[in-house]
């Protein structure tokens, strides 16, 4: 069962056309590597967020693919050219079908 | 080796204060990451320059690493960054992130918290658009892994 | 090199000391040469002054083992300087992050600091030597190798011409590193296998060392600090309005599971934090005892697929065939390193920088600790090695105490913060040397002779909190040794792990595994020898032909006068270990009155480490690994109920006094080819050697520690 939790994202309200902004994304996740072990010694099965993509106004602008190496509450710092107002939705997919989905609207002029 | 999964053992242990966890194997083995290189990128060349890997040079546990990766690239169509690849070869696993960029970011960095495992070199690649593959490498040393055995 | 920190670091300090007018006045800081950043470095080991003063750059921690004088002499032999000119200095942590890390390994733990650098410490010393004679041929105009150099100074007898390493340091400085420098065959030491005085003991005997905790900085203010007793819990809730009012209280500051309180000096601060109401959040661990530990224990002895260590043969075949098959199970619990000097740090932020202080084993897990804490990057974080007031494995990966201390400090900037644990905070929230069970088989033929053994182990990992990838299959690599690489050649063995980690945080024990594993080994294999009708020191010997473990065994049998008939009620044991690339043995002579006090006479230990670097040390680390394991099976437990440790100081939880300390032999003999480890080696083969001597006293077979469960006392 996924235990996929919230997300949490951060967009500038307001932007000129043009000008490249900075989003920062966080979800909450345990994101189990696979490689650790219980206090049995045990391995914990994986489980873990697979991919995230981010979309501005349905296009995308950004994917990324993760691996267990990635920290617990993935985190991912990136960069857009904001071309025009609308909406930007993120998406995180782990490996038990969990899905958290965040949006946030930017005004361009 | 097989796993203890006895339903009677799980109790015991949960009455002594253990975590409850149903046991499945470990999805993975341990990997060298020169053939998960091959795998991605093949025979081609991969040059050092262009990327600009900003790591600690010493981290504590390795569990939460800050990372950011920036490539020296006008994020034009015609001269873009289309993937960013980040890599921990004495990790587990080696790969930490594969991201797909295009000349809408406006700038190729990205920034990320990962987990190093064990003092080793962190190596970012980049995937131009016209395919040449160009990187970065830094020494992380993990403090507490060393200390004490 | 000179960097700004250095710089404001000791313009910092000579002006405290001139506002303060005290504490600071003639005592140094370990190992602050004034004028260090100022004089040439020749290879960044060696700094020298133009006054022939030899500054050698010390990058792990004393921490009264003697590396400050030990590494030393390793550059020294090779550099051929005058000895009397040596000052050691710790190598500048922040400076080691900026120069890419130039000093290598910083850790101090593993018995490691002596066999780990050896290498590049002497060719350090060789390069160094090697540059100062090339710069003073080169002024001379004449082929290096025409010059010889002895005490600092270097002669180019066919010219008549000499000078000395200070005039010349300049120039050398500027030359290329020799890359491969020859380094001395282990004949020629002049300096290696002495004793020359040590640098740390006269200020730690004097009283004039500084510590930690003995650091003032003007304006420092003091904190103490109250844990989660309960493992794993979490602060709740605190009223602090009840102790802001109390004398010299200035703030209280809290993080996940603890709160601190702060005030002018450090009794203030202690008395306002035990009377602050604390609300905890025990997270579930609140009804774990030693116990329901045990018990959890127990599961891994009892499960049905325990993941094996090692097989060799087969045991169940050599079992059935047995004529005689001896079982037993041994266990132990958990032990405090319980330092004399409690965990501390003192920290101060001034804008965006940060500077600790703090005696760390490993100056990079402070630096790396102090940074991530307060977010504030490497570059920026200053830290000052203190000589530590005992480490013994408490004070490398384990830095929560440096990062308590920059949350406090992170809300007063400007003000120096002194976080000092009390007694009763280091006893219960120590990193603790975990809990072992084992089950133990041996199978002997008619002959008596051992053909099989099996250890089945449940125990708690220590790895797995610090380096979890190091667990293949189960198996804890570090855990297991002495049973999985133990040296004697019986041809069926199998070695089982079980981990079982209960919600007490592990550490590293002085000698970590080794403190039980070996006591379970050896007082077993006398078990069997006894059984067998053999003695214990004979049944040993065939087994071990060959190896170098032999040699310490028989050193000590000798030494001893095994075989002969000792004193009056005075009784022997032996046991042999090889650990940290060592070989050890010990023998015991004891006495047990009225069936239950214990008056042991002489501990006698042989140890192999290959190379002696400091004689004089080397026998101090035996010694004190002596009253090490005499202390861990005579009287230390740490016991566990409602979740939390039950023991608060020193009159719960005795340690070995010096009147009870018995006379102590140390034979060392190095074989020479191999570099080993001398620190906690002596440890493994004293605490096995007691129980084996205590069963030939009384009959009775101890299986536990320490003793006074089994109604032992010592003798006052």
């Amino acid at each position: 069962m996924s235990r996929m939790g919230r997300a949490r994202v951060r967009v500038p309200e307001t932007a000129s056309r043009g000008e490249v902004i900075e989003i920062r994304t966080m979800v909450e996740h345990p994101m189990d590597s696979g490689f650790l072990h219980n206090n049995m010694g045990q391995p914990i099965p994986r489980h873990i967020v697979e991919t995230f993509t981010c979309t501005y106004n349905g296009s995308e602008i950004f994917r990324a693919r993760l691996h267990p190496a990635v920290s617990t509450n993935p985190y991912f710092l990136f960069h857009t050219v904001a071309t025009e107002t609308g909406e930007l939705v993120f998406t995180w997919k782990d490996d038990q079908g969990g899905v958290a989905t965040a949006s946030a609207r930017i005004e361009v002029s | 080796m097989k796993l203890d999964t006895g339903r009677r053992r799980a109790l015991q242990a949960l009455a002594a204060g253990a975590c409850l966890v149903i046991v499945r194997p470990a999805t993975a083995e341990s990997e060298e990451l020169a053939p998960v290189l091959r795998e991605l990128f093949g025979d081609r060349r991969i040059e050092q320059g262009k990327v600009t890997l900003d790591l600690p040079r010493l981290a504590e546990s390795g569990n939460v690493v800050p990372v950011t990766v920036s490539v020296d690239s006008p994020m034009t169509p015609q001269d873009y960054v289309k993937r960013i690849h980040l890599f921990a070869g004495e990790n587990p696993q080696p790969r930490i992130f594969d991201v797909e960029l295009g000349p809408h970011n406006g700038v190729a960095k990205l920034s990320s918290r990962v987990r190093i495992s064990t003092s080793q070199r962190v190596m970012a690649v980049a995937v131009l658009n016209d395919d040449t593959l160009w990187s970065a490498e830094v020494d992380v040393e993990v403090t507490v892994t060393g200390c004490g055995t | 090199m000179t960097t700004t920190f250095k710089e404001s670091r000791r313009d910092f300090l000579v002006k405290s000391a001139a506002v303060t007018g005290g504490l600071m006045l003639g005592i140094r800081m370990p190992g602050l040469a004034q004028a260090a950043s100022d004089a040439p470095e020749v290879t960044h080991w060696v700094v020298i002054q133009p006054d022939d003063t030899v500054v050698i750059r010390i990058a792990r921690s004393e921490l009264g083992q003697g590396s400050f004088t030990g590494l030393s002499q390793l550059v020294a032999e090779e550099l051929e300087c005058d000895w009397s000119k040596v000052r050691p200095e710790y190598a500048d942590v922040n400076e080691h992050v900026r120069r890419d890390r130039i000093w290598r390994d910083m850790s101090t733990g593993g018995s490691r600091s002596i066999r780990d650098s050896q290498e590049y410490l002497r060719k350090a010393g060789a390069s160094a030597r090697e540059m100062l004679v090339a710069a003073a041929a080169q002024q001379w105009g004449v082929p290096a190798s025409q010059c010889t150099v002895a005490n600092s100074v270097i002669t180019h007898s066919a010219s008549g011409r000499s000078t000395t390493f200070g005039k010349v340091a300049s120039a050398a400085s500027k030359l290329d590193v020799p890359e491969n420098p020859k380094v001395k065959d282990s004949r020629d030491w002049k300096l290696i296998g002495t004793s020359p005085a040590r640098f740390d003991v006269p200020d730690k005997t004097t009283g004039r060392q500084i510590y930690a905790a003995d650091v003032r900085l003007p304006g420092t203010v003091f904190a103490s600090i109250v844990q989660c007793p309960v493992f794993g819990g979490k602060l709740k809730s605190y009223d602090q309005a009840k102790v802001s009012g109390m004398r010299g209280v200035k703030r209280v500051v809290a993080g996940e599971d603890w709160v601190a309180v702060v005030a002018d000096n450090w009794w203030r601060a202690n008395k306002a934090v035990r009377e602050l109401p604390v609300q905890w959040d025990e997270a579930g661990n609140g009804d774990v005892s030693s116990e329901s530990i045990m018990e959890f224990l127990r599961t891994g002895i009892d499960a049905d697929d325990v993941p094996v260590a090692r097989k060799d043969g087969d045991v169940e075949k050599a079992f059935a065939g047995a004529a005689k098959v001896i079982e037993a199970e041994y266990h132990s619990g958990y032990l405090n390193h319980a330092t004399m000097e409690p965990q501390c740090a003192t920290a101060l932020f001034r804008g965006d920088k940060l500077e600790v202080w703090v005696g760390t084993q490993s100056g990079e897990a402070t630096i790396a600790a102090a940074s991530e804490e307060a977010g504030v990057p490497l570059e920026n974080v200053i830290v000052h090695k203190m000589h530590a007031g005992g480490g013994f494995g408490r004070r490398g990966p384990h830095q929560e105490y440096t990062k308590q201390a920059v949350t406090i400090a992170k809300q007063m900037p400007g003000t120096p913060v002194c976080l000092q644990w009390s007694r009763e905070e280091d006893m219960r929230h120590g990193r603790f040397r975990p809990v072992s069970l084992v089950k133990l088989r041996g199978a002997l033929d008619r002959d008596g002779n051992w053909t099989a053994w099996h250890a089945r182990q449940a125990d708690q990992s220590i790895i797995i909190t610090v380096r979890p990838t190091m667990i293949e299959g189960g198996v804890d690599p570090i855990n297991t040794r002495s049973f999985r690489d133990n040296p004697y050649k019986v041809a069926n063995f199998t070695n089982e792990y079980a981990m079982r980690n209960p919600h007490v945080p592990p550490g590293f024990w002085r000698a970590v595994a080794h403190t039980n594993n070996p006591f379970y080994r050896e007082c077993f294999i006398d078990e069997l020898a006894h059984a067998a009708g053999k003695d214990p020191y004979q049944f040993r010997r065939p087994l071990l032909q060959g190896t170098k473990d032999l040699a310490v065994l028989d050193a000590v049998a000798k030494a001893v006068n095994w075989g002969s008939r000792p004193s009056r009620g005075v009784h022997r044991g032996i046991a042999v270990v090889d650990s940290y690339g060592s070989y050890t043995a010990a023998a015991v002579e004891l006495s047990v009155d009225d069936d239950s006090v214990i008056d042991v006479k002489r501990v006698v230990v042989a140890i192999d480490c290959g190379h002696v670097t400091h004689a004089d040390a080397v026998k101090g680390q035996i010694e004190s690994g002596i009253i090490w394991g005499l202390s861990a099976i005579m009287h230390e437990d740490i016991t566990i109920k409602d979740g939390r440790v039950e023991q608060g100081n020193f009159t719960d939880y005795p340690v070995l006094k010096l009147a009870e300390t018995p006379a102590m032999e140390t034979i060392v003999m190095p074989s020479g080819g191999f570099w080993g480890g001398v620190g906690e080696p002596p440890i493994g083969a004293v605490i096995p050697a007691i129980g084996n001597a205590i069963f030939s006293a009384t009959g009775k077979r101890v299986r536990s520690m320490p003793l006074k469960h089994h109604g032992f006392s010592y003798k006052a």
